[in-house]
This record gives C-alpha cells, structure tokens and sequence, in this order.
C-alpha cells in the first residue's frame, strides 16, 4: 500500500504518540501532529496531508469551525473525525461541516487503518451511530421544512427509498458487502448511495450558511 | 416563619423602604405641626412629642438595619412606643381640636409598625399591628369619624399587602438560591465530565485499541478497558437530575435505551430527543431489552440498536448476527426457546397498541423491528 500523509490533531499527548506510531508503523507518514485546533488550520496549508485524523474535542475551537479552517486552507483534505464519547450532535454538525468519516476512539487497530486508507480515498467512512443521526437529521429538516412551508429553493434535501433503506442497514451494522449482498447491488452503487446522503447533506448546509450570511449582511 | 434568614437578601430593599416611609411620614408630621400647632392645647408638648418621633425613627432605622435586631424585642418596643405616643395624643392636642375634625398628630407616621411587623413576619403580623395600633387610634379619639376609620382599613390594607409581598420576596430569595445551589452542582459534575473524558476515557481507549489484537491475558486487560470505557462514557453523558414534578412528562427514549448501549451493542439514534409517554418508553425498552438478551443469548456476538422517529410512530430495530432460525420451523424456536421471548416482545408491543416483526434467517441473524404510535397525550 503506498504510504498516505496523514496530520493527527488531538490534544492528548499519549494518544497522538500511540496513533503517529500505529500510522508509521503501517507505512505512513505522519507530516504533522497538533494538539490544538487553530495550530492545526495554520500549518495544514504547508503540511499537505491527504486525511487529517481529528479528535472532535479539541480544548480551544469547536470540531466545526477546525474542519471549516482546514478545508478552507486546503480545500482537498480529507477529514476523519475521532471523538471518545459518542457526542452526538457534535458528530453531526462536523460531517455537516464537511467530514467525511467518522469513528470512535474504541475502534480496533485494524479498523482504524482501514478507516484511514478509505477517507483518503474518497469513501465515506460510517460506523452505525452516525448512520442513526444523518437518518435523524434528514427527518428533522423534512419537519423543519414543512413546518415554515419554505419555497422551493430551501427545500430540505430528502433521501431516495433507496437511501433511506441503505442508511438503515447501515445504521443496523451491516457493512457494505452484506448491505450489497441483501439489496442484490454492487458494493460501489451501496457505496455511492451513502455518499449521496452526506453530500446532500452538506451540500444544504453550504446553502443555509451562505443564506445566513446573506441575511446578516442585509440586516446590518 | 420568623423573620427569614437572607437567602437572596431580597428583604434588605423592603426594610430600607420601611425606613425610607418612616422619615418621610414624619416630614409629613411635622408639616402638620407647623400647621396646626396654634390650635393644640400644649404646641410645646406637640413639638416634644415629634421630636420623641423623630428619635424613635432614627432608632427603627438603625435597628431594623441589622438582621440579628429584627427579633420580637425591638418589634413590641416599636409597637409600645409607637402606641403610647398614640395615648399621649389626645392630651397634647385637646379636645377641642380633635372634635374640630384635625388630624391626629402621628397622621401617617403611626404606620411604621405595622410595616416592620409585616416585612418581618408576613401578612399575619401585619394584621395584628395594624389592629392594635386602629383600635387606639379610634379610642383614643373617642369617636369614629370616618376619616379616622378610613385610616385605620388603610393600615390594615398596607400590612396585608406589604406582609404578603414581603413572603412573596423570601420565597423567591429562596429560590434563586437553591436554583444556583443545583446551578452549581450541575457545572460540578460537567467539569467532573470533562475531566473525565479527557483523562480517563482516552487512556482505556487507547488501552483497549493497542491490546485488541493481543492473545491471551493482554487481550482480555484490552477488553475490560474497553467495557469500562463504555460505561464510563454512558455514566458521564446520562443526563443529570430530573426536575421535580416530571413524572409525567415525556421521557427520552434514547436516555432508557443507553443503560444497554456496550462493548457488543451498538446504539445508533436521532441527535435530538426521542419523547415518549414515561410508559411507553419504559415498555418498549423493556421490549428492546428482551430482544437483546435473547441476541445475547442465542446470538452470543455483537447487536445493534437503531432507534427512529418518524413523527407519528416510533421504530427501533435491533439485529445481531447470530445462528438465526428458520421462520417456517417454529416447533424448533420453541425447543430452543425462542418463540416465549418473541411472544413476550409481540405482547408487550400489543399493548401499547404497536407491532413487532421478528425476521430470522438461518446464518443470517435475526432482526426485529419494534413500531409504536406516538398518540397525542
């Protein structure tokens, strides 16, 4: 496997060690390690790591705006979020915000390398609890939505059947394979289907935050 | 029910006013003086006379101003003293000036008591001080115009008004004081999770992560640090104390389900609350409950738990990966004990007016899927 450059960003000292360790000793490099999140916005430009592996929790800014400063300093990083505890809500607003995979800090070894290696490549990285909130957040804005009978142009993104149903399998702890298998589709079309549902996602919470700023502007 | 000790120190503005009102009422008196003097029987035992009023609100002013000298003593003194320049009254201005209709040298000034009485102890003592210093007022008159019988229901009225706002500031003294009591605990115990989670938690994270892939003892040190990681977690993100006077109230469900959220069962679920009637939720987790333990029993790997809210209805779904059973060999679940869990979870799901579909597949696993209505309490 060809080497990946990887920046870990956590603001406990052993762990970051144990993680570079684990990294090196898989055959990355490990360009950068930051125990703070705005140390991290400033160097990612010059470090150029292909995935960040980021501590959700960090002691100075929020996991959101970390992962707003990295890609905004270096649109191509790739963010894989770590948290210890399963925050939830701060999980969702940072796949929001852009990450693209998520796992907690129990996950074993070997998952976490293939975590690594797959948000590198592009692939959204899911464990089943962040399947349940980005199910959960699709039915709050349906809601939301429906509620403030907004035009058509702030309708909530909503998911296909098909979505919905792979999410949930998802969600239910059935990895790809088993997912493709059960829906009788290829591993890439289930591996799309999730990918779709972040970008959507994200995709809305572009627009909301950009119409928030427009709002704000005009307001003032 | 004495005077109160100071919670929020909300009475000490009250006592200030009762001094306030006092020094004003006898700017007032002596404006009446000045006035009437000339036709008092003795002006010179009038004058004395203020001047003993003038002395005793200095007095009530310093005294009240203490906390530890708002006690009966100086309440009945002021009471005595304020009743006997009541007495003092008629001889000072003579009868024919009371019959002429002036007002009673005191006027206002006389309500001071029934203030401090009524800020020291509530509506009760007010009554009282107004009562006894009415009734001398009116007798000492010897006879009741109505001017003077107006006074005496405004008094009454000033200590049932004054002496209820007074309860009324204690209350909320007391409550802003337990409020920041539990304000406090509650950033206590956050801190207490934060430092937990810094420390703790991240080290038997990375204990079990380093050893999980160990043989023998390493492995299983591995494993219990990981257990011990999720119940750590789960102890520290529960939510804190239930506000007095929920028991109705709707709970989360998501909050019921985390006691079975570990190392092998997974919990996936909506970022917000999931609300539910207390027994709705109480049966349905104990239905989820059931199906865990016959996935743990059966099952022996791992299980997950998705929890969904649809608005109307409330699913969750619970799948392990375990041996299964074939759905048309149900004489075989029943040997194996399987179908008593299932009818049990489909009884309980009955109920409350939901359906359960237990799905198996030999080698497959088995999920079930758990729906309730969410009806409108």
């Amino acid at each position: 496997m060809s080497g990946l450059r990887v920046m870990v960003v956590d603001d406990h000292p052993m762990w970051r060690e144990g993680v570079a360790r684990d990294l090196t000793e898989a055959g990355h490099q490990v360009v950068a390690s930051c125990g703070e999140g705005r140390q991290a916005v400033r160097v990612v430009a010059a470090a150029r790591p292909d995935v960040v592996v980021l501590d959700l929790q960090l002691p100075d800014i929020s996991g959101v705006e970390v992962i707003q400063g990295l890609r905004a300093a270096h649109p191509d990083v790739r963010v894989l979020m770590l948290s210890a505890s399963g925050e939830q809500q701060g999980v969702l607003d940072a796949v929001k915000a852009g990450a693209t995979g998520y796992l907690l800090k129990s996950a074993g070894l070997a998952e976490f390398l293939e975590a690594v290696r797959r948000t590198a490549a592009g692939e959204p990285v899911f464990t089943p609890g962040l399947a349940g909130l980005v199910l959960g957040e699709y039915r709050r804005l349906a809601t939301v939505t429906s509620h403030a009978a907004a035009d058509a142009e702030d309708a909530a993104p909503r998911l296909t059947d098909r979505e919905t149903e792979v999410l949930r399998l998802v969600a239910k702890g059935m990895s790809y394979k088993q997912i493709a298998e059960r829906l009788g589709l290829s591993h890439r079309t289930v591996q799309n289907h999730v990918q779709n549902t972040l970008g959507k996602l994200q995709l809305h919470n572009r627009v909301e935050l950009t119409r928030y700023a427009i709002e704000r502007g005009l307001d003032d | 029910m004495a005077h109160v000790p100071t919670a929020g120190g909300f009475e000490v503005p009250l006592w200030r006013a009762v001094a306030v009102f006092r020094v004003a009422s006898l700017a007032y008196v002596c404006v009446v003086l000045i006035r009437d003097a000339d036709r008092y029987a003795h002006p010179l035992a009038a004058g004395a006379l203020v001047l003993v009023m003038a002395a005793w609100t200095g007095v009530t002013a310093i005294g009240y101003a203490d906390p530890a000298r708002r006690g009966w003593p100086l309440l009945l003194a002021d009471l005595a003293v304020v009743v006997a320049i009541l007495l003092a009254t008629p001889w000072v201005m003579g009868r024919p000036a009371l019959d002429a209709g002036l007002p009673t040298l005191p006027v206002a000034w006389l309500s001071g008591p029934v203030l401090a009485w009524a800020v020291s102890g509530g509506r009760r003592r007010g009554v009282v001080a107004a009562l006894v210093l009415g009734a001398t007022d009116l007798a000492t008159r010897g006879m009741v115009t109505p001017g003077a019988f107006n006074g005496a229901i405004l008094m009454l009225l000033a200590g049932v008004v004054v002496g209820h706002v007074a309860r009324l500031s204690v209350t909320a003294g007391e409550r802003l004081h337990r409020a920041v009591e539990l304000e406090a605990a509650t950033r206590e115990r956050e801190r207490l999770a934060r430092d937990i989670h810094d420390s703790v938690l991240q080290v038997l994270a990375l204990v079990q992560r380093r050893g999980a892939h160990l043989d023998g003892e390493a492995g299983e040190l591995a494993r219990l640090a990981g257990e011990q990681e999720v119940a750590l977690r789960s102890l520290i993100s529960a939510a804190g104390p239930v506000p007095a006077g929920a028991a109705d109230a709707p709970v989360d469900l998501r909050t019921l389900l985390g006691r079975h959220a570990s190392a092998t069962v997974s919990l996936s679920a909506p970022a917000g609350p999931v609300p539910l009637p207390p027994p709705v939720a109480r049966e349905l987790a104990a239905a989820v409950g059931a199906a865990l333990d016959n996935a743990a029993r059966h099952g022996g790997g791992r299980a997950w738990v998705l929890v969904e809210d649809e608005g109307a209805v409330v699913t969750v779904s619970i799948r392990d990966e375990g041996p299964g059973f074939p759905p048309d060999r149900l004489a075989e679940a029943v040997a194996q004990g399987r179908l008593g869990v299932a009818q049990a979870i489909r009884g309980r799901l009955a109920d409350l007016g939901g359906t359960a579909r237990i799905n198996s597949t030999p080698g497959a696993g088995t999920e079930v899927e758990l729906t309730v209505p969410r009806r409108e309490p």
